[in-house]
């Protein structure tokens, strides 16, 4: 099991994966911050003072850290990253569907979905299981890559 | 170079890309640093704060007509009361309905007066479109590129999500820097719903001693329900 779970043949695809997920997720934010400052805000997470600064810095974190797994450097401080924002997420979105503070998450569509307020709960408890899902697929590169070190 | 340096690396290039590219963005695509957002960690208020019903005398209703534009565009508004643009060539006006009652011409001080000690009173679709007729400054908190795609006629675009929004605040206090001139009503709007733009802006003009502000609860979508009239492009 481990075998198959450590091959190269899954871990570059699984890398590549993961690394076009986090392009593909940054890319609508940095061209319009605002619409993710918007995003955050409705969080009800952060202080005033570091929605603005997430808004433009995070995008582009995801963006560097998508870039260097696609490109295959710098693969355990990418996953490192990778890791800890999805950890933040699901922790963050958990939170606002335990007060029932109905959202968009804001991942990969800055724009407004208009969606009723169950469907937005019903979309929140999905992105949770998306990003374990992808919580997985970093664990899985980063083990393969402790297996071959 | 070792794991935590890169961590640091990345983070350290994010923030750098992260300043330069808002520093060079459109105007519409900017932020401003650190940010304005009084309510940032309150959860959003099930119920509104203050129906205009309730804080003030009874509504006057004004009738908008429910039926399907079926003229051409006209130059006059919901109420039969001009609102002052100057129909520049990039603004569109859309089709408004036909025939139009004409809303009671009221006097605007005596039916909403100003009420320093809150930051905004909530109004109905009608309050709303009562205030415009008569001529109240009317404010549209969405983004600039929702503002362009369609706004109440006459309104001014100010969304609070853009870094010029204390710009745009100072120069409306300049405008109305006559203390008299402020207790004059502000109709604001956004998207309806669950939309607190229009309720951020209000509160970021109460701050600068506008005591008269009125927040059009059901925002845009409920003006176009009720076929009020609409522009588009970049001029109110």
């Amino acid at each position: 099991m481990k075998k198959y779970l450590t091959h190269p043949w899954l871990t570059i695809r699984v890398q590549l994966a993961l690394g076009a997920i986090f392009v593909a997720a940054a890319l609508p934010k940095i061209t319009d911050p605002p619409s993710f400052a918007h995003m955050i805000y409705n969080y009800r997470l952060l202080p005033a003072g570091l929605i603005n600064i997430s808004a433009l810095v995070m995008p582009w974190v995801e963006l560097l850290c998508g870039l260097a797994l696609i490109l295959g450097v710098w693969r355990k401080a990418a996953l490192s990253i990778i890791g800890t924002m999805l950890v933040v997420f699901i922790i963050a979105i958990s939170i606002n569907l335990a007060r029932e503070n109905a959202i968009d998450c804001g991942c990969f569509d800055v724009s407004k979905a208009n969606l009723t307020r169950e469907q937005r709960l019903g979309d929140m408890k999905f992105v949770i299981l998306r990003d374990i899902g992808m919580l997985l697929m970093v664990a899985q590169v980063w083990w393969a890559a402790s297996v071959r070190d | 170079m070792k794991p935590f340096a890169q961590v640091i690396a990345l983070i350290g290039a994010a923030f750098v890309l992260g300043l330069v590219a808002n520093a060079v963005a459109a105007r519409d695509r900017k932020l401003m640093l650190p940010g304005y957002y009084p309510s940032a960690r309150k959860m959003p208020a099930q119920a509104p704060p203050v129906a205009a019903t309730q804080a003030l005398s009874a509504p006057v209703p004004v009738r908008i007509p429910a039926s399907p534009p079926s003229t051409p565009a006209t130059d006059t508004v919901l109420s039969g009361v001009p609102v002052s643009s100057p129909a520049p060539e990039k603004q569109k006006k859309t089709v408004a309905p036909s025939p139009k009652p004409v809303p009671k011409a009221i006097d605007l001080a005596t039916r909403f007066p100003a009420h320093p000690d809150k930051a905004y009173v909530e109004v109905s679709g009608d309050d709303a479109a009562l205030l415009h007729a008569n001529g109240a400054l009317t404010l549209d908190a969405r983004r600039t590129s929702d503002y362009e795609a369609g706004h109440i006629a006459g309104a001014r675009t100010l969304s609070v999500w853009e870094s010029d929004v204390d710009d745009k605040v100072n120069k409306l206090y300049e405008e109305r820097s006559d203390p008299r001139e402020q207790l004059k009503p502000i109709l604001i709007y956004c998207s309806g719903g669950d939309c607190e733009d229009s309720h951020m802006l209000a509160q970021k003009l109460w701050g600068v001693q506008f005591n008269n502000i009125y927040v059009y609860k059901d925002g845009f979508p409920d003006w176009q329900k009720r076929r009020g009239t609409v522009h588009t492009g970049s001029n109110p």
